[in-house]
């Protein structure tokens, strides 16, 4: 068991540090000067190449690579180009706001799917069914940005149920989640009520019911504890689709998270903050889907007792 | 071709793809959803594709006179501007045709980079095994390790000026390894297959195999991906453009004429719904059109479990019609009347049938079966796999597999018919008084809860006791089935116990309750020989021991002459033979239990006789012929044999069987 976590948290290390390379020179790379973009169009020179040395690209490339991987282990993720913030503690701030609204949606979402899912599979090919396969059907097709709008129009500026934007109070929580989990429960449903067909045609449900077992039991133990499996490995899965959700949501909801954080620093090529946010994101992903592996092995003896 | 059609084993898979192929088409083209799909997709490829030719105005004509004028239907709208102008004047339906045109130009060589990356990587890993192979597949878990999309928004957004190329790279690159993944399963699972290693020993070409036999068989599936692919990519294109990392303005695409439309959604709501609404049918027409195909194409990445119920069936015992049986014969009346003097009746069964409603036919799996089984008896009940001997296992204890139902005749248990008592009842009678157990051990038990809690859950669902006091019941229970060490197996789970401890397991669960009546599916069949005879001595010992009866049903009659009182023979869903197990063993009437007994080894037979086979099969379950089922692979077949299917008629004490040759009117010669 210890030598598995010591190999994968070798395995993580290997991604994070990957990713933070590519994204520091791929940013390099495609991006114009930021020193010119911090100053109006037609600054002389010599003004520019003061900002240049004040946020510290006029340094040859390998060097900032250098220094930003010697500070890494330290927590130091490099200095704000705007504002002179540490990127960390920017980002601290920042992440409580995005994980609530993860953690919001995936619990959100994976009732909403249990139930669905498992509604349709009962009755697959019934009405319940379909309608359920016609929600899953749209939902995919359904833009995050589009609907996010549409639930402003209708909920916020007809009805004024709801606030349009900003994290204010739960009831901020309602648009949000509702467009991310459009977003991701048409996948989770689609899998449970798949996995619980495949299920509920097993011969050890046959048996349950042939011993007796009241039909609810069969259904919400027995067929549960086996169907639902699947369900843990996906939501780790579509972590990467819930933040790369969360950049256009809290664009919308102007909600203060890690995904505005990211964006707005694309938007004025704040370099150590684009590299601080994805940074958070690969970090996050590799971790929950550490946490998830773990949890699966949790649940499924199969996996827990040969691991031993 | 998907080996659905050809069967996966042709020599020479390409002198039948034409009529696979069309056969295909016209599959393709009875599927709903896939027609009115294609047809969405033809009209929306159209519109963009004439996007120069339609659009009512230039794109980009700015027009700041008549700036956020309403749709058509909208007040002060005209037709003008069917849908209105934007900010700056510029016409929205024209916007939205040539944005349809980018957003879809862009997705289709995104994805045509993607597959084609895809492809070649997956061929190649699939073809040459080694290195090249797990470097590539190495390479693909790193990119699946961290969703590269977030680094993909980044990189696109700091680019100053983005055109067309720079989005069909990012949106195509980091695909590639879906198709990769699944090609080089195929590829692997294609090469091992017989008409390739047989190219390969005439020693084809690696070229040629891969051209000849392999990319037929791969075309399908990278277009399946490549569909549902091509949906995704355009929704994350329009994400970009709304975000603003999208083509450079002034260039309409979808996702960016709904960010202008934003910024003036309370005044202008139609600016920002109409590019939304665009999207989502285009990315419906892909989708469904992808999920028909998937479904007609490679029915093998989505359907699986409609394959699964498919198989289910024939596997199950079933055969099909017979409409006609009944012309002539008087086969429902039951059996006689039985002598009293036997031990009373715990289960009768009359004049049962269950079928299987499918999409075009119904499957007669069990035809007007009738039998009794006496307390404390054991019936044997005997037939090959698809003999309808499961099904009627499963219909007295009403658990027949969905679509089936029982459409004629009665269960009557204890005098009660569980056919028409209510599903309570019957969940009562499971597990209390009628036990079953099944074939495959290991699968009937939940692989994710331990032998105990299932243990400990079926007693405290029949009885009233504690957690503790069930635990030392079912410790009880399983030493009562042979097992030494029931502590340590109680905690464990099936998949750490071998095939004879599962069953044993089985056996003792089901043996919990003390029912009345035990039916065993085939118990032995899965497990090895030595297993097999003492799982099975057990069984008789322990029915013996709680006085409980038992239904033995197995394909092995010699199983039944050692262990069984009584015996019936099944064939294609009906009784053959019925009786007494000496009185048939000893006086054999019908031709197919003969052939069944010259088929085991028997101490009796002199050394030197050659076991017999039964030439021919189960008679094909879609085209049953209207006379007896067996004819076919009769020795002693009449002609009446062809025409009418014989009722039973009583040759012995007890002792039923349903063949011409013992009917009254045998006047018809042999042939």
């Amino acid at each position: 068991m210890l030598r598995y976590i010591l190999r994968r948290t070798g395995q993580m290390v290997v991604v994070v540090f990957g990713v933070v390379t590519l994204v520091f020179f791929l940013l390099r790379i495609a991006s114009g000067d930021p020193a010119r973009m911090m100053n109006p169009p037609g600054q002389q020179e010599e003004l520019v190449q003061l900002t240049r040395e004040k946020i510290g690209t006029d340094r040859p490339l390998m060097v900032q690579y250098w220094d930003y991987l010697v500070g890494l282990p330290q927590g130091d993720l490099g200095t704000s180009f705007h504002g002179g913030h540490p990127v960390l503690d920017e980002l601290l701030k920042a992440l409580p706001n995005t994980a609530m609204l993860a953690v919001t949606t995936i619990l959100f979402s994976s009732a909403v799917a249990l139930i669905l899912g498992i509604g349709a599979a009962l009755r697959a090919n019934g009405a319940f069914d379909r309608v359920v396969l016609v929600y899953v059907s749209v939902a995919l097709a359904t833009p995050s940005f589009w609907l996010a709008i549409v639930l402003v129009l209708i909920f916020a500026a007809k009805l004024d149920w709801l606030p349009a934007i900003d994290m204010e109070g739960p009831k901020s929580f309602v648009l949000p989640v509702i467009t991310l989990a459009v977003m991701l429960t048409p996948v989770l449903i689609r899998t449970i009520r798949q996995s619980f067909l495949e299920t509920l045609s097993d011969d050890h449900i046959r048996a349950a019911r042939a011993r007796g077992i009241p039909e609810r039991r069969v259904i919400l133990v027995h067929g549960l504890k086996v169907a639902a499996l699947p369900l843990v490995t996906l939501i780790g899965l579509q972590l990467g689709m819930i933040l790369a959700g969360s950049y256009v949501v809290e664009n919308i909801f102007n909600w203060p998270g890690i995904g505005k954080l990211t964006l707005d620093a694309v938007a004025g090529r704040n370099f150590p903050m684009i590299q601080g946010g994805v940074l958070v994101a690969a970090l996050a992903f590799v971790i929950v889907n550490f946490l998830v592996d773990l949890a699966y092995a949790a649940l499924d003896p199969r996996i827990r007792i040969s691991a031993k | 071709m998907t080996d659905l059609a050809t069967g996966g084993i042709s020599p020479e898979p390409v002198t039948d793809a034409a009529p696979a192929r069309s056969h295909m088409v016209r599959r393709l083209l009875k599927h709903r959803t896939f027609v009115i799909g294609v047809i969405g997709l033809t009209i929306i490829v159209l519109i963009a594709l004439g996007a120069p030719l339609l659009a009512p105005h230039d794109p980009l004509t700015q027009d700041l006179a008549n700036s956020l004028a309403p749709p058509f239907w909208g007040e002060g709208g005209s037709f003008d501007h069917p849908l209105g102008t934007d900010t700056l004047g510029r016409d929205v339906a024209s916007r939205l045709m040539y944005g349809a045109r980018n957003s879809l130009v862009i997705a289709f060589f995104a994805v045509l980079l993607a597959s084609v990356l895809g492809l070649a990587a997956g061929l190649s890993a699939g073809f040459s095994r080694g290195w090249l192979d797990s470097v590539l597949m190495r390479l693909g878990d790193i990119q699946l390790a961290f969703p590269f999309i977030l680094l993909a928004i980044v990189v696109l957004g700091v680019i100053t000026d983005r055109n067309a190329v720079h989005l069909i790279l990012v949106l195509g690159i980091p695909t590639w390894i879906l198709y990769a993944r699944v090609v080089r399963s195929r590829v692997l699972a294609e090469r091992e297959k017989d008409y390739v290693l047989a190219a390969k020993s005439i020693g084809a070409s690696r070229m040629r195999q891969m051209r000849r036999y392999v990319l037929p068989s791969v075309w399908m599936v990278v277009l399946v991906i490549a569909m549902l692919d091509f949906g995704f990519v355009i929704m994350v294109e329009a994400t970009l453009s709304f975000l603003g990392f999208g083509l450079t303005p002034p260039t309409p695409s979808w996702g960016s004429i709904l960010a202008e439309g934003r910024r003036n959604m309370i005044i202008a709501p139609w600016l920002a719904i109409l590019p939304g609404l665009a999207i989502m049918v285009t990315v419906l027409a892909i989708n469904i059109t992808a999920d028909g195909a998937a479904d007609v194409l490679d029915p093998k990445l989505k359907m699986s479990i409609f394959r699964r119920l498919a198989q289910k069936k024939p596997a199950n015992g079933t055969s099909t019609d017979l409409e006609s049986e009944d012309a002539g014969s008087t086969r429902s009346e039951p059996a006689a009347t039985k002598d009293e003097v036997e031990p009373p009746t715990l289960l009768e069964v009359r004049d049962l049938s269950v079928e299987f409603p499918l999409e075009d036919k119904v499957v007669k799996a069990v035809r007007h079966v009738s039998f009794d089984v006496h307390r404390e008896q054991t019936l044997g009940i005997i037939g090959e796999t698809g003999s309808g001997k499961s099904v009627l296992a499963s219909s007295i204890i009403q658990l027949i597999d969905s679509p089936g139902r029982v459409t004629n005749g009665e269960v009557l248990f204890e005098g009660r018919d569980v056919t028409r008592i209510g599903d309570n009842e019957v969940a009562q009678l499971r597990g209390t008084k009628i036990g079953m157990i099944f074939q495959n051990p290991a699968s009937s038990l939940n692989p994710v809860l331990s032998i105990g809690s299932q243990m400990v859950e079926t007693i405290r669902q029949h009885q009233k006791v504690s957690p503790a006091d069930a635990r030392d019941m079912a410790s009880q229970a399983l030493l009562d089935v042979g097992i030494g060490d029931p502590q340590g197996i109680l905690s464990q789970y099936p998949f750490q116990l071998s095939g004879g401890m599962n069953q044993r397991v089985m056996i003792a669960l089901a043996m919990l309750a003390q029912p009345d009546l035990l039916i065993a599916d085939e118990p032995s069949s899965a497990l090895d020989v030595t297993t097999q005879a003492q799982v099975l001595e057990r069984l008789r010992d322990i029915t013996r021991q709680h006085q409980t009866s038992l239904i033995l049903i197995t394909h092995d009659i010699a199983l039944v002459a050692e262990f069984a009182d009584e015996i019936l023979v099944m064939y294609a869903g009906q009784v053959c033979e019925v009786g007494p197990v000496r009185s048939v063993i000893d006086d054999t009437k019908h031709p197919y239990t003969k052939a069944l007994l010259d088929s085991v080894p028997r101490a009796e037979i002199e050394t030197g006789t050659r076991l017999q086979v039964i030439p021919g099969e189960l008679p094909d379950p879609t085209a049953l012929p209207p006379g007896c089922p067996f004819a076919d692979r009769c020795g002693s077949m009449m002609n009446i044999c062809r025409e009418v299917n014989p009722s039973q008629v009583r040759v012995g004490p007890d002792h039923d069987v349903a063949c011409h040759l013992w009917s009254s009117n045998k006047d018809e010669e042999k042939v």
